[in-house]
């Protein structure tokens, strides 16, 4: 028994001491909060839109702050402050000091579009030889074209095999084009490329009607050789060429997508769920912000008209395009939807997820300028904490003395029993602050002034573990029961009432941690963490200490070291008492 | 013995009973209190729930002590400041923008820091960092919480137990918040936070409470001899150390937070928010002894058989011409001291060792303990 006892709690105190070093040594440290130490900020400026001379309302950005908390939530815990100030967007995410991966974080600034799709095109432009060459829109894509001769072929050959039946006619209607390009690109001759610039297809310019569509053009010639839209080029109301990309970022197809008269705006939220197959339910506004929108939209490409037109055999097809990159690009099968669209094509659980987030949080109302160029007025900059080194420096102060007077306190109720707590309450601390660290470096759990103040205070409670304990051991020994047989006894009783109360304080922790966002998630998770080393430190630590300690004949000859009365002194008492 | 000796060696004899009725009008008079001041003046949201006003300026080689010296003197000790990329002052306080003359006087101060003219500090409103969506999602946790805490206290205990837990964890709530709300302390997020912590602890020291009664109420040497109350009475005796000890190691470092963090000026956060702590850890301890119990002990005195036996009890006080209590008290005499009586077993080992003590004291079992019969225990094999 004292033996398991005497292993238990070399493991505990190894375990603790062992985390604590490889913390150390990893450089592990808690990340400290936007209060604590600053962080960066990223300040987003709405878009001058020329076409859109009303003024960008206060409630547009108001729900861009909204959503662009939630995407952040949606990371991890960190406790970032999205702000409107003004008529700009001010992010300040903590313990960054990288400005690139604060930019990073808050993403995708592009609003999302639905575009009705005129054709699917191969992923890199493909031109009729000979007098045709590639063009590409930057040098990087340029570099690439060595070792693409066989990648063109593949991934005008690999969407016959993937796309719905619409994508593999247009594929098909033009199979002596994809054969040509394997000899064309291997002669990159500047010379050449600046004659024949003007032989590249150009999107022509939309013609709108009045419900913002236009019909999708039909003298491109050779529209397999459109090159890719630039951001710049990509409008609301013109032809654009966007790339659709997989899950590392690689173009697997390009579209010609016509001109959009809908944005996330119009869309009110979006969810996966699980009939027979995964699905992605976008459900968008009543009315011609949203739902009727779509309705024109999708009673085109259901009819296969000019606008969205129809593949052989099947239906015209829908386009959500966020930050330049076709997300998903479904087939219309009905002319109305009511306001609620499904989204099916063999999705994963956690693909249909993703795509639903997407819909949901791309949402963003507003254009912003990118913050990573230079001319933008959208910035990002490191900002200095909030509250002064002076009031930190308070609150370290104010933990420690708080924690020498509960020492104190302990030592002068319980005696060795006193000192005992206190070492128990150290496992559970290294263990918190391993843990703690731990998290702040993976999931950017981040520790503000409340969240240190709450860790005391659940040391402090954590300390009631013990004093049950205690309170029950002197219980038992003022009955007569010898000291020895009560160390182990006691527990037994007293751990059960630990166990049921910290049960319910994890309760409490996963239901606000699931259920909840923002610093209420951050308190679920210390609250549950505490809740969990408390258990563990008791039974770890105090359990074996106890028994240790009943193996001590002199300690148990004078439970006065124990704040303990003895038997005799038990006896008399309560004698006297009745 | 003095009240603390008693207190120490779990002996106090507090009437719990008669304190509850004393209680129940504090508890209600707060309660009440905290309702009207929260009808009639609302709470003070902070600048993170309601936004407010937010300046820029260029300050180099100034530091954020004298920039928060400053604002005091405008009356916005609680403003948040902070530079931007080095040298850009920003200072964000809860006001509104178009309290012009506001604004204006903290404008002037700042320009008067920093030695520039008023024209150079800008100024803007700025929004609430608290998403009204945060506040939504967090009450939908909430009443989960409350449903399935009270779903896990009638399984572990029963549903009367779960009533008069969660009333508990109310009125604590109600009691901080109406503080709040009295003396128009401002609530930002970590006040929230603070308001979860209470609600937390609140709720374990109501289940620790708790947890003693029931092994008291199963205890055979009580059942049927003791009304519910009566019994509930002596597991709060024994277990009042437990809380008073409790409360003490919690509130000490709050109150060293308190002290220190208002000693240093300025820092108004740590002070407001160790004062919710403070309220909810004491409100806590005292509402698991005083709501909790008393609720649980009323609802449970309702049960047939509970009523049953009280009705027996008064007819055998009747009997005997003495009151309730006394019956009570004369059936359970000695079995208020101990949680577990030693077994037989037990007793001889405590014998065998008890040469090793001094005479004196050894002689006083002999003397005492022979009109003390150990109390028939039900033993649990493991």
């Amino acid at each position: 028994m004292s033996r398991r006892s005497l292993v238990s709690l070399i493991l505990i105190v190894a375990i603790a001491g062992g985390l604590l070093a490889a913390s150390l040594v990893a450089g592990n440290s808690p990340l400290l909060g936007l209060d604590l130490k600053g962080g960066v900020e990223v300040v987003l400026v709405p878009v001058d839109d020329p076409e859109r001379p009303e003024e960008i309302t206060s409630g547009d950005l108001d729900t861009a702050v909204n959503i662009i908390r939630d995407r952040i939530d949606g990371l991890g815990v960190a406790e970032p402050d999205v702000t409107r100030q003004g008529g700009r967007v001010v992010v300040q995410l903590p313990g960054i000091s990288d400005q690139q991966r604060a930019i990073d974080i808050v993403g995708q600034t592009a609003e999302l579009r639905f575009r009705p799709v005129c054709s699917e095109l191969a992923a890199e432009p493909i031109t009729i030889a000979p007098e045709a060459v590639e063009i590409f829109e930057d040098t990087e894509d340029a570099d690439d074209t060595p070792d693409e001769d066989t990648f063109v072929e593949d991934e005008v050959t690999e969407p016959e095999d993937e796309a719905t039946e619409e994508g593999v006619t247009e594929v098909t209607e033009d199979t002596e084009v994809t054969e040509e390009p394997v000899e064309v690109t291997e002669p990159v001759d500047p010379a050449a490329e600046v004659e024949i610039v003007s032989e590249v297809p150009v999107v022509p310019i939309a013609e709108l009607d009045e419900r913002g569509l236009a019909p999708c053009p039909t003298d491109i010639g050779n529209e397999f050789g459109l090159p890719t839209s630039t951001s710049a080029e990509d409008q609301l109301d013109s032809f654009v060429v966007l790339p659709e990309r997989n899950d590392d970022g690689q173009v697997t197809r390009r579209y010609l997508l016509g001109p959009s008269n809908l944005t996330g705006a119009g869309l009110s939220g979006a969810d996966s769920a699980f009939t027979n197959e995964y699905v992605v339910i976008a459900n968008f506004r009543g009315g011609d912000e949203g739902s009727n929108k779509f309705d024109e939209l999708a009673a085109e490409c259901f009819s296969g008209t000019a606008v969205c037109p129809a593949s052989l055999g099947g239906q015209g097809r829908v386009a959500v395009v966020v930050d330049g990159t076709v997300e998903v690009a479904p087939s219309v099968n009905a002319a109305s939807f009511d306001g609620e669209a499904v989204i099916s094509g063999n999705y994963s659980g956690d693909e249909a997820d993703d795509l639903a987030l997407v819909l949901r949080y791309g949402a963003l109302p507003v254009e912003f300028q990118d913050p990573t160029d230079p001319q933008s007025d959208s910035t990002s900059r490191g900002v200095s904490a909030t509250i002064g080194s002076d009031s930190l420096r308070a609150g370290v102060i104010a933990g420690i003395v708080g924690l020498a007077l509960v020492f104190l306190y302990m030592v002068g109720m319980y005696r060795l029993l006193g000192v005992i707590a206190m070492l128990s309450l150290g496992v559970s601390a290294t263990l918190l602050w391993v843990i703690v660290a731990w998290l702040g470096e993976t999931q950017d759990l981040a520790l503000t002034l409340a969240g240190v103040t709450g860790l005391i205070v659940a040391i402090g409670v954590s300390l009631d573990s013990n004093v049950v304990y205690f309170e029950h051991l002197k219980e038992d020994v003022a009955t007569g029961r010898s000291l020895r047989s009560s160390l182990e006894q006691s527990f037994r009783a007293a751990f059960i009432t630990i166990f049921r109360a910290n049960f319910a304080s994890l309760i409490a922790a996963v239901i606000l941690y699931w259920l909840s966002a923002g610093s209420v998630r951050g308190f679920a998770l210390m609250l549950g963490l505490a809740s969990v080393l408390d258990l563990v430190a008791t039974y770890f630590f105090l359990r074996p200490c106890a028994q240790l300690l009943a193996r001590s004949s002199s300690l148990m000859a004078n439970p006065h070291r124990l704040g303990l009365p003895t038997p005799e002194e038990a006896m008399a008492e309560q004698a006297s008492q009745s | 013995m003095n009240w603390a000796q008693r207190l120490w060696r779990n002996q106090t004899k507090l009437q719990f009973p008669e304190l509850w009725k004393k209680a129940l009008v504090v508890s209600a008079a707060c309660v009440l209190i905290g309702i009207v001041a929260l009808l009639v003046r609302g709470v003070n949201l902070g600048i993170e729930f309601e936004g407010g006003t937010v300046w820029e300026t260029t300050a180099p080689n100034i530091s954020t002590a004298e920039v928060r010296d400053v604002l005091r003197d405008v009356g916005q000790a609680g403003a948040k400041i902070q530079f931007v990329g080095g040298d850009v002052l920003r200072v964000r306080a809860e006001l509104d923008s178009t309290d012009a003359n506001s604004v204006a006087s903290v404008s002037a101060a700042l320009a008067a820091l920093t030695a520039q003219s008023i024209d150079d500090i800008s100024f803007n409103s700025i929004s609430a960092s608290w998403g009204g969506e945060i506040t939504s999602k967090a009450i939908r946790a909430l009443i989960v919480f409350f449903v399935v805490v009270a779903i896990y206290i009638t399984i572990g205990l029963e549903w009367r137990m779960a009533v008069a837990a969660l009333l508990a964890v109310a009125h604590d709530i109600i009691i901080t918040v109406g503080i709040y709300a009295l003396f128009q302390f401002e609530i930002t997020p970590a006040t929230v936070i603070a308001f979860l912590t209470i609600m937390g602890y609140s709720l374990y020291d109501t289940l620790v409470v708790f947890d003693k009664n029931r092994d008291y109420q199963r205890r055979s040497a009580l059942i049927g001899k003791a009304t519910y109350t009566r019994i509930m009475n002596m597991a709060l005796n024994t277990v009042l150390l437990r809380s008073v000890n409790t409360t003490i190691t919690s509130v000490l470092p709050v109150l060293a937070m308190l002290i220190i963090g208002s000693a240093v000026l300025g820092a108004v956060t740590l002070a407001e928010f160790a004062v919710a702590l403070l309220i909810g850890l004491l409100v806590g301890t005292y509402s698991s002894l005083f709501v909790a119990s008393p609720v649980a002990a009323y609802l449970k005195e309702r049960q047939p058989e509970q009523l049953e036996l009280r009705e027996k009890l008064e007819a055998r006080a009747q009997s005997r011409g003495t009151t309730v209590h006394e019956v009570e008290e004369e059936a359970t005499a000695g079995s208020a001291a101990g949680a577990t009586a030693p077994a037989p077993r037990l007793q001889r080992a405590a014998g065998t060792r008890s040469p090793v003590s001094s005479t004196r004291t050894a002689r006083r079992p002999a003397s005492g303990g022979g009109a003390i019969p150990p109390r028939p225990r039900k033993r649990k094999r493991r």
